[in-house]
């Protein structure tokens, strides 16, 4: 298994799929970064982070995840390499598993870069506008459990997202589930059967009520592994024509 | 006859259509098996089933004596192949690109060197693949699929999209490689030419099933010889030919007559030469058609019928 995984990391060189890793949590950083620079007094830190985060709960993070699944299908999609690597003499279990792992790892990565960015942009911005430099403390341990928790809530997201991603060889229903997730869970919001929309969950663990943050880690988390196990299971018994 | 790969009354339907009926084929040690029949006839299906990618609706098939469905990782050991679509990721260099694969089969680094230098890859290996002509890709593949060194090989239309030198040369790399490597070639393919000049051993599916399977020269041989002509009267020739109890078919460029075996082809040419003058046929050119592989593979096929629907 640890070859197949170390195969699938070795797969993401030079890849959009890595291109976009960056991307994504870049894009909130430079969104921090001019924000800061309009700016016309400091604010804390916790408001800074805490923006970022948001910003990665609310929006990015399902966009990222609709469009990193899709990538790292596309990679086999494209070449039509399916038939290649479920020809080899390897469990095909471990092909689709090893896959949804270097996914989480992916979004799990682009979870602290977005705590690394979007802190040194602020920085960055300190530096040259000195009066908008963050007050407070910068609470590391906080906002990278938040994020952590997030990638835990959004399992999942990743899961259905991988599996419509991986079943379908057009990008066209993973961006329709995406899109419509992500739209759905944005509008929901302030709905309470929104709190239950899977695309929702990683913002429930910024919610201050416990129940969201447990139905987060509870329905995100769990049913997520379930679901992600069930995909894997279906993905490599299935025919590939 | 016991072979590297055997299927016995392989069959599969999607739904109602049978894209593969009770195909029984013997592919034998260090053969170079070239599996022939048009686009849609059945090849590639028959391919996946050995390849373990689609399950049968009926029927077995053995690689190397393992059985594909009971024990799929078991048969795939013994198998490299080069499929139609090569699979290539286009972000990598044709290195990184086998080194996937050789680390997913567990082969020491070596292992990439040696199957370049087999392609002669080596030099370009270092570029992306997205950068790669289709005949480099093919070479790329098939130096992926000769990683381990298995047994069998089977290549799906090896010498598709290649330029006229490419065919040339993969030709002659495919000819050679029972020789050179051991290994047994299972070569789909609805180039006739192309599989006359590499294949020892041919299996014809048409619709389906597979109707002609055997060693190639002697196949061949078998084959009812045939005599072409052209006349000035081509009825009157028509009528001639009769009384000689030859088959006539018309050829693209006159009369075909093809002879039962076992008749002799000088004898038979000589006297209908003869005859034709005599009856005041003109006749502008006459000579031995070559016993071909085309002339087997219309024979079966224009003599199919299509496959019924499946209940």
């Amino acid at each position: 298994m640890l070859t197949v995984l170390s195969v699938e990391v070795r797969k993401l060189n030079r890849s959009l799929a890595l291109l976009l890793a960056l991307a994504a949590p870049g894009l909130i950083a430079l969104f921090g970064f001019l924000m800061m620079l309009r700016a016309k007094e400091a604010v804390t830190w916790d408001m800074v982070m805490g923006s970022a985060v948001a910003i990665w709960a609310y929006f990015m993070m399902p966009m990222s995840v609709t469009a990193l699944t899709a990538l790292v299908a596309h990679m086999e999609h494209g070449p039509r390499s399916w038939d290649h690597l479920r020809a080899l003499p390897i469990p095909r279990w471990s092909l689709y598993a090893a896959k949804a792992i270097c996914v989480i790892g992916l979004v799990a990565l682009m979870s602290v870069a977005v705590l690394g960015l979007s802190g040194a942009a602020a920085f960055l911005a300190a530096q040259i506008k000195p009066v908008v430099a963050p007050t407070g403390v910068f609470e590391l341990a906080a906002y990278a459990r938040s994020l952590g928790l997030m990638v835990v809530a959004g399992t999942l997201m990743i899961a259905i997202q991988f599996w419509v991603a991986m079943r379908f060889a057009s990008f066209v229903p993973a961006l329709i589930v995406g899109i419509g997730g992500t739209f759905f869970a944005v509008v929901a919001t302030a709905a309470r059967q929104g709190v239950f929309m899977p695309w929702q969950m990683p913002v429930n663990i910024l919610a201050g009520e416990a129940w969201r943050m447990q139905t987060a880690l509870g329905l995100g988390g769990g049913l997520g592994l379930v679901v992600l196990i069930l995909a894997v299971a279906h993905l490599a018994r299935r025919e590939v024509l | 006859m016991v072979g590297m790969i055997e299927t016995e009354r392989l069959t599969r339907r999607f739904g109602a259509r049978t894209a593969v009926e009770a195909v029984s084929m013997t592919v034998p040690d260090q053969a170079v098996y070239g599996f022939l029949g048009r686009n849609g006839a059945g090849k590639t299906t028959t391919l996946k089933m050995l390849l373990g990618l689609i399950r049968p609706t009926a029927g077995t098939a053995r690689v190397g004596g393992v059985d594909v469905a009971r024990d799929r990782t078991g048969a795939a050991r013994k198998i490299g192949a080069l499929l139609e679509a090569h699979g290539f990721y286009g972000n990598l260099t044709g290195r990184e690109n086998l080194d996937l694969s050789r680390r997913l089969l567990g082969l020491p680094p070596s292992e990439i060197d040696r199957v370049l230098s087999v392609v002669e890859m080596r030099a370009d290996a270092g570029r992306r693949v997205a950068g790669y002509s289709l005949g480099m890709r093919q070479r790329l593949g098939l130096a992926r699929a000769m990683l381990g060194a298995p047994p069998v090989l089977v290549l799906d239309e090896p010498t598709n999209g290649l330029d006229p030198d490419g065919i040339a040369e993969m030709r002659g790399f495919l000819r050679d490689l029972p020789a050179r490597t051991g290994a047994t070639v299972l070569l789909s393919s609805h180039l006739l030419g192309e599989i006359e000049q590499i294949a020892t051993h041919v299996g014809v599916i048409h619709q389906g099933r597979l109707v002609l399977e055997g060693e190639l020269a002697a196949l061949k041989a078998a084959e009812a010889p045939e005599i072409t002509l052209r006349v000035d009267d081509p009825q009157r020739a028509a009528a001639v030919l009769r009384r000689w109890d030859l088959t006539l078919v018309e050829g693209a460029d006159g009369m075909i007559a093809r002879l039962r075996p076992g008749q002799d082809h000088d004898q038979v040419a000589a006297g209908l030469n003869r005859a034709l003058v005599e009856q005041g046929v003109g006749v502008f050119a006459f000579g031995a058609r070559e016993r071909s592989l085309e002339g087997l593979y219309r024979q079966v096929t224009e003599n199919t019928q299509p496959l019924p629907e499946a209940a």
